[in-house]
């Protein structure tokens, strides 16, 4: 037996690097594959669309408030002095696509690429006004009917209202969403609002309505580099050409191997129901979006034919060749421990996060004052920052040098919850000491809350020594 | 050396939809990633309040869009040459380069 063998197809096999797109007419399926994948809909969309209208204690539970630059997250208020959490985050979601991808190969763009999600929601809705795949390629292909008009004018319509939907709950994340909705039932939106609402509207219809399985195939950069994370223990849907072939059209009943025919009865299924309109009989495919409906195809007809299920499967290369699968190897170990790195240093420095920062700034016009006949006096302007999510007043002290007194404030600095206070700062101390520069600290600590304390480095200047 | 006129079926064409979803999508990409790495350490105030009259009566909105639009059309600049760049490329022989198929 000749070991099967996966094989990359270029896009065209003509070698052009781009041919016409044909229009493809997904067929509907149903299956594990299709099931898993609309649970995956319903519940990423339901997040979507949901989120922005729950609130917690008060506020919009989940807002990116780009007006005010801060970002609400339930109990948790982020400033652009946080930026570290972003950075830690994004770095956590490449890890994770990288892990996931080396383990089970295409999970994202199968069940939770926004471009998938939509393009079945948008499918979905297209199954509805114009019926299954015969039924939409013989609408297409007929003429102008006042049925066709009809049902071609509906999807329209309900495709424009998804996408006009959906460019409103995008700015929703941004924009407080029930201001948002007042907003546009008053006719009053703002026009960079408006802006955003037709561009992620229209970028929701075109991707999901017209571009659909291009993007992937054109437009998408992971699907050209996601074969880097691949090994032969990666999780791959693939047809099993050693049990399939040679193919073949059969009467039910006959015995395939006295017919000297191989599992697959060519009933092309696997490729009416592919997304993208692969043959995944061809081999490992890079547009393929591992969705696994052809999967789903094919197990209904192997059960027809009562043939064992699984002609085409998930499986992996070395299995294919009759290998062990291991789950636990070097790259999948290396992803995992960075990810739980990058995992455990953004939980540390969120649960370690102080609510509070302490701005210290020289004063430029004077270096030093001299006051009261024998003492010297540094003024410095104080930004105190509460991040915390209710008011607090602070307590202000100096060290780091003999004589060090603090004249002003001496009275609590009291900072409403997520706000700035600006105040000056005047420190002294006796001429005979402060000659030269001295390397003292600023502390801020919360009266209610001694764990609120933070240290600011600064320095005392005197008179030349 | 004469220069010899371009074969007929490689004769200068007219900019296909490829070219332009070349242009338009990595540029939108990189738009994408320049504004939120940018705005997250710039407060668009900060710069109405630096730069030109011009600017003066744009609400913070108005930064992140126009700066998001910016990025976009510097990034769909660099792609337009790039793609005018490698389709105006004399062409190889196949085979000729490294990496040829």
């Amino acid at each position: 037996m000749t070991p099967p063998r996966l094989r990359v197809v270029p896009v065209a096999e003509s070698g052009a690097f781009y041919a016409a797109a044909e229009k493809i007419y997904p067929r509907e399926i149903s299956g594990r594959f299709s099931r898993m994948r609309q649970g995956a809909v319903i519940a990423l969309l339901g997040l979507f669309y949901g989120m922005p209208w729950l609130d917690w204690q008060g506020h919009q539970a989940l807002l990116f408030d780009l007006p005010a630059r801060k970002f609400h997250i339930f109990s948790l208020t982020l400033w652009p002095q946080d930026f570290l959490y972003l950075a830690l985050l994004l770095i956590i979601a490449a890890l994770s696509l990288f892990f996931f991808t080396a383990l089970a190969g295409r999970l994202w763009c199968g069940y939770a690429c926004p471009q998938t999600v939509w393009t079945e929601l948008f499918v979905w809705i297209e199954q509805w006004t114009e019926g299954t795949r015969s039924r939409r390629m013989k609408l297409d292909r007929g003429p102008w009917t006042v049925e066709k008009v009809l049902r071609k004018s509906l999807k329209q319509l309900l495709w424009i209202a998804l996408a006009a939907w959906t460019g409103f709950t995008f700015v929703g994340y941004f924009t407080p969403i029930r201001t948002l909705g007042a907003a546009i039932t008053g006719l009053s939106l703002g026009p960079w609002s408006t802006f955003w609402v037709f561009l992620y509207g229209l970028a929701t219809y075109g991707n999901a309505g017209f571009l659909r399985e291009q993007v992937c195939k054109y437009m998408c950069p992971y699907a050209r580099f996601q074969s880097a994370m691949f090994d032969k223990d990666t999780l791959i849907i693939s047809y099993d050409e050693a049990r399939g072939e040679p193919r073949g059209p059969r009467r039910r009943g006959t015995d395939a191997r006295t017919a000297g025919l191989g599992d697959c009865i060519d009933c092309t299924l696997c490729v009416q129901v592919c997304p993208t309109g692969i043959d995944i009989r061809k081999g490992l495919q890079y547009e393929c979006i591992a969705c696994g409906e052809c999967i789903d195809a094919c197990d209904d007809v192997m059960d027809k034919m009562g043939s064992p299920r699984g002609l085409i499967r998930y499986t992996t290369e070395h299995a294919l060749h009759g290998k062990a699968t291991r789950v636990l190897r070097p790259r999948v170990l290396v992803y995992s421990a960075l990810l739980l790195l990058a995992g455990g240093v953004l939980l540390y420095s969120l649960f370690t996060r102080m609510p509070l920062i302490l701005d210290v700034i020289r004063d430029r016009n004077a270096l030093y004052r001299e006051v009261r006949g024998d003492r010297v006096e540094n003024i410095f302007a104080l930004k105190v920052i509460n991040l915390d999510d209710r008011p607090h007043s602070y307590l202000l002290s100096a060290e780091g040098m003999q004589g060090l007194e603090l004249i002003a404030p001496v009275a609590p600095i009291v900072v409403a919850a997520g706000s700035v206070s600006n105040i000056p700062a005047r420190l002294d101390a006796p001429t005979s000491r402060a000659a030269g520069v001295h390397r003292i600290a600023l502390s801020l600590t919360a009266v209610d809350a001694p764990g609120i304390h933070v240290h600011e480095k600064t320095r005392f200047i005197g008179p030349t020594p | 050396m004469a220069l010899s006129p371009p074969p007929p079926h490689e004769a200068p064409r007219r900019p296909s939809s490829l070219d332009i979803a070349l242009v338009v999508w990595p540029s939108f990409l990189a738009a994408c990633v320049a504004s939120l790495l940018f705005f997250a350490t710039v407060d668009p105030e900060l710069l109405r309040d630096a730069g030109p009259r011009l600017l003066a009566g744009l609400d913070r909105e108005a930064g992140y869009a126009l700066g998001f639009l910016f990025f976009w059309a510097i990034g769909a600049l660099a792609s337009t040459l790039s793609v005018y760049l490698i389709r105006t490329d004399r062409p190889q022989k196949r085979g000729a380069g490294r990496g040829a198929s």
